[in-house]
Order: C-alpha cells, then sequence, then structure tokens
C-alpha cells in the first residue's frame, strides 16, 4: 500500500497537470473563436467566387484548360495531406494521416505534398524524406498559393496524375473528420456544385454576359484561383478542426484528473486513518503492557 | 440608390469595401474598365494595378484608390464585385517592402524562361510591387 507521503505526491503532480489542461483547453476556445471568424471572412470571396463560377460554366461550353483535362495516367497521384502542426488534440492528426495512408494503398504509386507539422513527420516516418512541406501556422494564404502554385505546376508538367487533398472537416464542434477530395482534374459537376450553393441569382436569369477578353481566359484565370482557394479554405477548416479537436482533448484530460484527485485523495485519506489507528493501537497497547491504569 | 451601384471588394482574408460608388475603374488585362451604373453583365480578368472608385456614402462622395494584385471584376446593372488577392490602400503600403519585392521579382524573373507559368507569376509580382510604389507617389 503506498504512503501518505507517496499518494500527497501524485495528488499535487495531477493538479498540476490538470492546471496545464485546463489553461490548454481554454486556449483552444478562445481560438476556435478566432478560427471560425476567419473562416466567416473568407466566405464573401466564396461566394463571389462561386457566383463567377457559375457565369463561366452558363458560357462556356468546353474548356480547353490543362486543370479540366485527364493527367498523365502513368504518374502517381498527387496527395495533399493536411494536417496541424502541433498534437495534444486527441486522434485528429492520426486520422488524417491514415485517411491519406488508406487513400495511397489504392493507388499505385502516391506523390506527397504535407502541410502541416505532423503530417510531415507521418510522411518521412513512410520513408519519404524529401518532399515538398509547408507548416500550417504560417500565413495561410500565402502558404495556400504556394502549394497551388506547386501542385499545379507538377500537374501540367505530368508529374503527378491528379490532385487529392486530405483534410479534416469540422462537422461539429464535437467531432471532425477526415475527408478525401479529389481537386484536379477538375470535373465540371464539381464546378457547378461549388457555383450552385448560396447563389441568390441563377446565372440563366441573367442574359448575356459580356467577358473580357473571353470567357475561356476569364475560366483559364479562374481555375488555378479556385484550386488556390479550395486549399486555403481546407487550411482554416483544418485550424478550426484542430482546436475544436484539442478542446474536446483537454475536457477530457481535465475530467480525468478531476476523476483521478477525487478517487487518490480518498484512498490517501484511509491511509492518513490507517495510520493514525495503528499509532493509537501501539500507544494503548504499549500502556497496557506497562500496566498504566 | 438611385445614382450609385453596391460595390464590394473582396479578398480571401477580408471584405476590403462594401457600399455604393458612383464610378468603379479597374486595369483589366485588356486595360482600363470603367464602371458606371446600369451596366450590362461584365465579367473580366484584371492585372494588378491601381483600382480607383468614386464612392457616396448618404450624399456625401469619396475616392478610392487601391493596388490590387491580379483578380477579377463581375458588374452587373446594379453592383459590382472585385475579386482579388490583395488590396492595398496608401496607408497599408510599405514603401521598402514594396521595393523589396519589386527588385526580388526582377531578378527571380531573370531565370524564368519567357512566356512560362512562372513568368508571368513573377511578371504579377512585378506589376502589383509598382502598383503601390505608383499609390504612394514614389514612381
Amino acid at each position: 500500500m503506498p504512503s501518505v507521503r507517496d499518494l500527497r505526491d501524485r495528488i499535487r503532480s495531477l493538479k498540476n497537470t490538470q492546471q496545464i489542461t485546463k489553461a490548454m483547453k481554454q486556449v483552444a476556445a478562445a481560438k476556435i473563436r478566432r478560427a471560425e471568424e476567419a473562416r466567416k471572412r473568407a466566405r464573401p470571396y466564396a461566394d463571389a467566387l462561386a457566383e463567377m463560377l457559375a457565369d463561366l460554366m452558363a458560357a462556356v461550353s468546353s474548356v480547353d484548360h490543362p486543370f479540366m483535362k485527364p493527367g498523365n495516367e502513368s504518374a502517381p497521384a498527387g496527395i495533399v495531406l493536411m494536417s496541424a502542426d502541433k498534437g495534444l488534440a486527441g486522434a485528429f492528426n492520426s486520422n488524417v494521416i491514415h485517411a491519406g495512408e488508406t487513400f495511397a494503398r489504392g493507388r499505385s504509386g502516391v506523390r506527397y505534398y504535407t502541410v502541416g507539422v505532423k503530417a510531415r513527420n507521418a510522411v518521412r516516418r513512410m520513408g519519404v524524406s524529401e518532399h515538398p512541406t509547408w507548416p500550417l501556422g504560417a500565413s495561410k494564404i500565402v502558404t495556400a498559393r504556394e502549394v497551388a502554385n506547386r501542385v499545379a505546376e507538377d500537374f501540367v508538367h505530368g508529374t503527378i496524375s491528379e490532385i487529392v487533398v486530405v483534410s479534416q472537416k469540422l462537422v461539429s464542434m464535437m467531432s471532425q473528420r477526415p475527408e478525401t477530395r479529389k481537386l484536379v482534374p477538375v470535373l465540371a459537376e464539381d464546378l457547378k456544385a461549388f457555383a450552385g450553393t448560396d447563389t441568390d441569382q441563377p446565372a440563366a436569369a441573367r442574359g448575356a454576359v459580356e467577358f473580357s477578353p473571353s470567357p475561356e481566359f476569364v475560366l483559364s484565370r479562374l481555375l488555378p484561383k479556385y484550386l488556390e482557394f479550395t486549399l486555403y479554405s481546407a487550411m482554416l477548416e483544418t485550424d478550426a478542426a484542430f482546436f475544436a479537436a484539442q478542446l474536446v482533448a483537454m475536457t477530457n484530460a481535465t475530467d480525468n484528473a478531476s476523476k483521478l484527485i477525487d478517487e487518490l485523495t480518498i484512498a490517501m485519506n484511509n491511509a492518513r486513518q490507517a495510520a493514525i489507528t495503528k499509532e493509537l493501537l501501539e500507544i494503548v497497547g504499549g500502556a497496557e503492557a506497562l500496566g498504566v491504569e | 440608390m438611385a445614382d450609385g451601384i453596391a460595390f464590394k471588394l473582396v479578398t480571401p482574408a477580408r471584405v476590403v469595401f462594401d457600399g455604393d460608388a458612383t464610378l468603379v475603374i479597374a486595369v483589366t488585362t485588356e486595360g482600363e474598365e470603367g464602371i458606371l451604373p446600369k451596366h450590362a453583365p461584365f465579367l473580366a480578368a484584371l492585372k494588378p494595378g491601381i483600382l480607383r472608385a468614386n464612392l457616396v456614402k448618404n450624399g456625401a462622395s469619396s475616392r478610392l484608390e487601391l493596388a490590387t494584385s491580379e483578380g477579377f471584376m463581375q458588374a452587373l446593372p446594379d453592383r459590382v464585385t472585385v475579386l482579388v488577392d490583395e488590396a492595398l490602400a496608401f496607408d497599408d503600403v510599405v514603401v521598402a517592402e514594396a521595393r523589396e519585392r519589386l527588385a526580388a521579382a526582377t531578378e527571380r524573373q531573370k531565370g524564368a524562361a519567357g512566356g512560362s507559368d512562372a513568368y508571368a507569376r513573377e511578371q504579377a509580382a512585378i506589376d502589383f510591387a509598382s502598383a503601390q510604389l505608383r499609390l504612394t507617389g514614389h514612381r
């Protein structure tokens, strides 16, 4: 049986841990709010982009853009694997990495592009030491642009056959789910689905739209932006989902610490009482042996 | 509003401007394009440059001038939407930084093959940086 002192030390250390997890929980809660605000600020851009795409899709019948054509079949698939930079968020990072691996197993070959330190480390552990990687935490717009340029270039040059993004989707504050999405080659249905959401005015009702210089040219400019923005919003979502996962993980950790502290406190009280009783019995026993009245 | 159009300027990070304007002038790939109220539906690709707008708010008019990067402009009879990566007002421009970027992009462009994507990208960076300098009266 552990001594009173051992138990007291353990309780003290648990309380320290609990203080840390509690602080991290509060920080995560504040950061979710910030991440959600960033997502909200990106929404007008998404809406405007969607509306322009709707006009373009209505005007253009066939597009001669590399993004709309099937890629080099013999090349490996390009996976943009997105994780957080840090851990302490339950299975958040390992879930998304696992989803990436599951996708990779279905392909003959893959080429990784990672966003987030955890994804980078995981891919390195798979034995791929050299691969393009970016941290998630830095300026996200700039990172999204760099990632988009890089994967677009590799796709156009035939280094990769497709561009797939694997990232965490924020289903609700309580749950996140890894999602695998094929971005390039862009399917007309995908664009229509993107354009269809949140468009208050269907393009058809607008009549003829004049394009400068031509619808094909504008679309060829818009498609890379669409890729860039999709990556950007996936990064924002990863950020928000990470803090949501961390909030849940830290809430659980704090609760578990409380439970353990309660159990250990009872054990400590028992041990202390046992020690006192034992001491009393010794004194009484000693007094009786001496024959003190 | 009878004499204005709803003008919205958005970047991925934020809505830079949302209000009424009587005139919006942006640099498209084909040259400067001015949008007045009741413009026919129009969609253009924008080059990095200086975007100008005459704004109206409660009857008072003012001018808006921003250095913008590549983007798009959509005009409808009652509204104009401009979509760019970045839009900087006079006060947002850091001259030393813009100069540095201009020099760096010019340098990088020399290494890129003419007509390639990389070349075009550096050209956009050069145009954006010089638009910032022009906006602040440095060039």
